[in-house]
């Protein structure tokens, strides 16, 4: 069983090797997580696993059986907060600062941001810009992407 | 050049797939070549193509089929706030959908930045027509003469009472569009009236679905039934297969099909799972043929071409030389080059293909559905009439996005077993087997007059075709034969005032490694070139930079003053002339994009001695592009422009060997991560009247140029070579 979003899944041992990020897309049919590289380069896969930020490109399933799994589509679910659309803090300031272009690696540096966040509630600008270098954006928002993370942590406090 | 066949022996196969390089060459499905080749959607769009693109339904709402294919640069948002002026309508009353192939006609690819641009007045004429003909059913409704009908927020009112737009949709009808009308003035073109959508900053209607991961991507369809594949494609360009040899592949659980078809180049795996692909293919051994010396991409080096007086376009030779060499005092030569570079958008590209009896049904991002539908029929010898493409949003497209060949090769897959099949590309595929920016080896003389003007100015270049990079290859000799590629020459005409002599040559030679459209297209590398000189001409003079580039921008018209502007402007945003720290430098570049759009870029580079590193620490960017539709979507472009320009400046570039790209991810290829992204400062100079231009790809060419001459003030050292770094420098 994985614990994922919250709900347990079963997993069949003869899908143990196959990689994390194939699973959650195309056994559990979750596609918000992204492939971009498969080799842990761009960090478009992002999920938590156990609440850290892990790669899930790298990560087989038998790496995550007994273990909880978040993906883009279970992150709100794990801010506890409800109303106002039940979204995470951190997706709310992604659209607050309107940050995507296409969109496509958005769901990882929103993973990322809310595990970096998680473990320092208040970054500094250069913890934040170390904490998301892992995530490519080839449409290049990084500065909308820096700005909505400082907005995150700056509403979380108030 | 002489063809020695050469196989590929099994064992160099296993190691292909070892490091996962499965993939090459853009036609790797041969049997596409027909006798007339089936093109990109090149016609430009009519007033009259708006009215279909535009209708009203039952409960008032609008629905807009927008004829541009979103990849993130809004042209579907600031189209949408098209229709909202002239319909009197809001941002939740627009449903803005992405037309299947058959709910309209062909419009043109979306390429070169054109969505507002080009499409601004078709839309705006549509909507138009069709609240002039909502008004004439408004009129008919209460009896009053058509005059008497005034506009109102989502409808209109008459004698003081209010008609939604839904009221007036016949009970039987769900949707109503209205014919074209000549004769409507869009509020659009009355840029002096209370405009209520155009200047404001709509947020994407995607935005909560992207952040939540609910967006569907070509890679995130699921059709019922869905079978997956996957292709063996050839390991280098233009190799074709000698032998396949399946040792068992059928036998993995989960098998649908293994397809060996040696005439047409074809071994595939079609599986229940996807995740039994890697497997199957393994099993299957395949050598290849081809001719192993690609012609090395040194042909593609001017001085060559430059000593025999060699060039196949002249695109201008005004004034004398003999005149010119005689006033000019002060001469530059130098010789640019830039790199071959790949799009790397960050979703590599996939499809579903549903190829019935009736109808062949085709899920995909692109850039041109209706290139996608044909080549698709062409290849299953079906009528287009047959082919419905389902377009999606792409995860980037940046140019690369025209074709897409994994709906030609699932289509293939699901004519053979009859089920909708997916064909998805992993990132080195997507790195191998797409097309690319080509290099380009550039030389540039000039000289300056006594006067400190621009007596003569002499740019050869050489590169290849872009626009007609594509074109398969028993046309292209024709074509090249005929026509200059003016994607390759884009940006070439420089800006500035020259006194005597102007001449610009160029090659566009095709070397067997695949080249086509790829942001900007010739903007950068020449830009970079031009600007590069610029600077040289303005130190040689002893001039500033800056006041050089103005003092040359004195007669060419309404383009220098527009130009001058952002010049002006740029420099006071940067506060240019400021003393600076001595490991930093400034640099500054100018441009205009497509003849529309002048934008100026001033750069702040700093060099770290210690860790021998040279990065962008600020750029500062001024940009009139006309009338803003959306000043925040503007804004994230040019940002996105300027990130590229560090990447091309800095970091991307492309090698070729035994046919092959030799960077097949993001280790090798690097793009620019987070950390090195610059702080960035961007303002939008509007010119009264002007109409809205092209915005995707016109701040980052000078860019380049601007990173390149704060370069060379921080160091000395003039970066002639893209991209370059502190070793290339030679700083030390
Ligand atoms: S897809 Fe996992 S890091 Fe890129
Ligand atoms: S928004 Fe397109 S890659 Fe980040």
């Amino acid at each position: 069983m994985i614990k994922l979003n919250g709900k347990q899944v079963p997993v069949s041992k003869d899908l143990y090797e196959i990689s994390l990020l194939d699973f959650i897309r195309d056994q559990v049919l979750l596609k918000g997580t992204k492939y971009g590289c498969g080799q842990g380069l761009c960090g478009a896969c992002t999920i938590h696993l156990d609440g850290i930020a892990r790669r899930a490109c790298q990560l087989n399933v038998a790496d995550a059986v007994g273990h909880e799994v978040t993906t883009i589509e279970g992150l709100a679910g794990t801010s506890g907060e409800t109303g106002s659309d039940d979204l995470h803090p951190v997706q709310k300031a992604w659209i607050a600062e309107a940050v995507p272009q296409c969109g496509y690696c958005q769901p990882g540096q929103i993973m990322t941001a809310a595990a970096l966040l998680r473990e320092k509630p208040q970054p500094d600008a250069d913890q934040i810009r170390a904490g998301m270098n892992g995530n490519i954006c080839r449409c290049g928002t990084y500065e909308r992407i820096h700005r909505a993370v400082a907005r995150a942590a700056r509403e979380d406090q108030s | 050049m002489t063809y020695t066949p050469q196989t590929l022996d099994h064992s160099r196969r296993r190691f292909l797939i070892k490091t996962g390089w499965l993939a090459a060459g853009v036609t790797a499905l041969t049997s596409c070549s027909g006798l007339i080749p089936v093109l990109p959607t090149t016609a430009n769009p009519k007033d009259e193509d708006g009215s279909s693109w535009i209708q009203i339904l039952a409960d008032g709402r609008v629905r807009f089929l927008c004829p541009r294919m979103e990849m993130g640069q809004g042209a579907t948002i600031g189209l949408s706030q098209i229709v909202a002026e002239e319909l009197g309508v809001t941002q939740d009353q627009i449903e803005c959908l992405a037309p299947d192939s058959d709910q309209l006609g062909p419009f043109k690819m979306t390429v070169g930045s054109e969505g507002i641009a080009r499409f601004s007045g078709p839309v705006a004429m549509g909507a138009a027509g069709l609240r002039e003909h909502f008004r004439q059913l408004a009129a008919d409704k209460v009896l009053l003469p058509f005059d008497q009908i005034e506009d109102a927020a989502g409808g209109f009112t008459a004698a003081g009472n209010f008609i939604g737009y839904g009221e007036l949709v016949p009970d039987q009808a769900r949707i109503i569009g209205a014919e074209y009308r000549a004769d409507v003035v869009p509020r659009f073109a009355d840029r002096n009236g209370n405009s209520r959508a155009i200047g404001k900053s709509w947020k994407s209607p995607e935005l909560k679905n992207i952040v939540t991961g609910q967006t569907i991507y070509s890679r995130d369809i699921a059709v019922p039934d869905m079978l997956y594949g996957d292709i063996v494609r050839p390991p280098r360009y233009g190799a074709t297969l000698k032998e396949a040899i399946n040792r068992g592949a059928e036998t993995l659980p989960g098998v649908v099909s293994v397809v060996i078809d040696e005439a047409n180049d074809l071994v595939a795996v079609v599986a229940k799972s996807p995740f039994v692909l890697a497997d199957a293919l393994e099993k299957i051994e395949t050598t290849w043929q081809s001719s192993p010396d690609e012609i090395p991409d040194d042909i593609l080096d001017v001085s060559l071409y430059r000593t025999r007086g060699d060039f196949e376009h002249s695109l201008m030779d005004e004034g004398s030389a003999r005149s010119a060499d005689k006033a000019a005092i002060a001469v530059t030569s130098a010789n640019y080059t830039t790199s071959y570079m790949a799009h790397a958008a960050m979703e590599p590209r996939a499809a579903v293909a549903w190829v019935r009896e009736e109808e062949v049904e085709i899920w995909c991002g692109c850039q041109d559905p209706y290139f996608v539908r044909g080549r698709v029929a062409a290849l299953l010898k079906r009528d287009q009439k047959e082919v419905v493409v389902h377009p999606l949003r792409m995860g980037g497209g940046f140019g690369g996005r025209v074709l897409c060949q994994p709906a030609e090769e699932a289509a293939v897959l699901s004519a053979r077993v009859g089920m909708p099949v997916r064909v998805q590309w992993d990132r080195e595929t997507e790195f191998q087997h797409n097309y690319f920016q080509p290099k380009f080896s550039h030389a540039i003389d000039s000289g300056l007059d006594e006067a400190g003007h621009i007596a003569f100015w002499r740019h050869d270049f050489v590169s290849s075709p872009i626009i007609f990079g594509l074109v398969p290859s028993p046309f292209a000799s024709i074509l090249d034969a005929f026509v200059a590629d003016e994607g390759t020459a884009r940006g070439a005409d420089m800006p500035y005032d020259v006194s005597e002599h102007k001449r610009v040559r160029y090659s566009d030679i095709r070397t067997g490694i695949p080249t086509g459209a790829w942001r900007g297209l010739g903007a950068a590398p020449n830009t970079f070139a031009i600007e590069s000189t610029m600077d040289e001409l303005a130190y040689s003079a002893g001039k500033d930079p800056l006041a050089f580039r103005l003092s040359q921008l004195e007669n060419n018209g309404g383009n220098s003053k527009r130009l001058s502007e952002v010049l002006r402007r740029v420099g006071k945003m940067a506060d240019w002339g400021k003393s600076v720290d001595k490991n930093l430098g400034l640099g500054v570049a100018a441009a205009v994009y497509k003849d529309q759009t002048f934008v100026a870029v001033v750069a702040e580079v700093r060099i770290d001695q210690q860790r021998e590193q040279i990065s962008v620490t600020s750029l500062w960017c001024a940009q009139d592009c006309g009338l803003v539709v959306n000043p925040d979507q503007v804004e994230n472009q040019v940002l996105g422009n300027l990130i590229w320009g560090c990447g091309m400046a800095l970091k991307e570039k492309l090698t070729f060997n035994e046919g092959a790209p030799g960077q097949l991810n993001f280790d090798s290829y690097e793009v620019l991560r987070h950390v090195e992204a610059p702080r960035t400062f961007i303002e939008l100079v509007e010119t009264p009247g002007a109409p809205p231009v092209a915005v995707g790809e016109s701040a980052f060419a000078p860019a380049v140029a601007a990173i390149a001459n704060a370069a060379f003030a921080a160091t000395g050292k003039r970066p002639r070579q893209l991209p370059f770094d502190y070793d290339s420098l030679q700083i030390q």
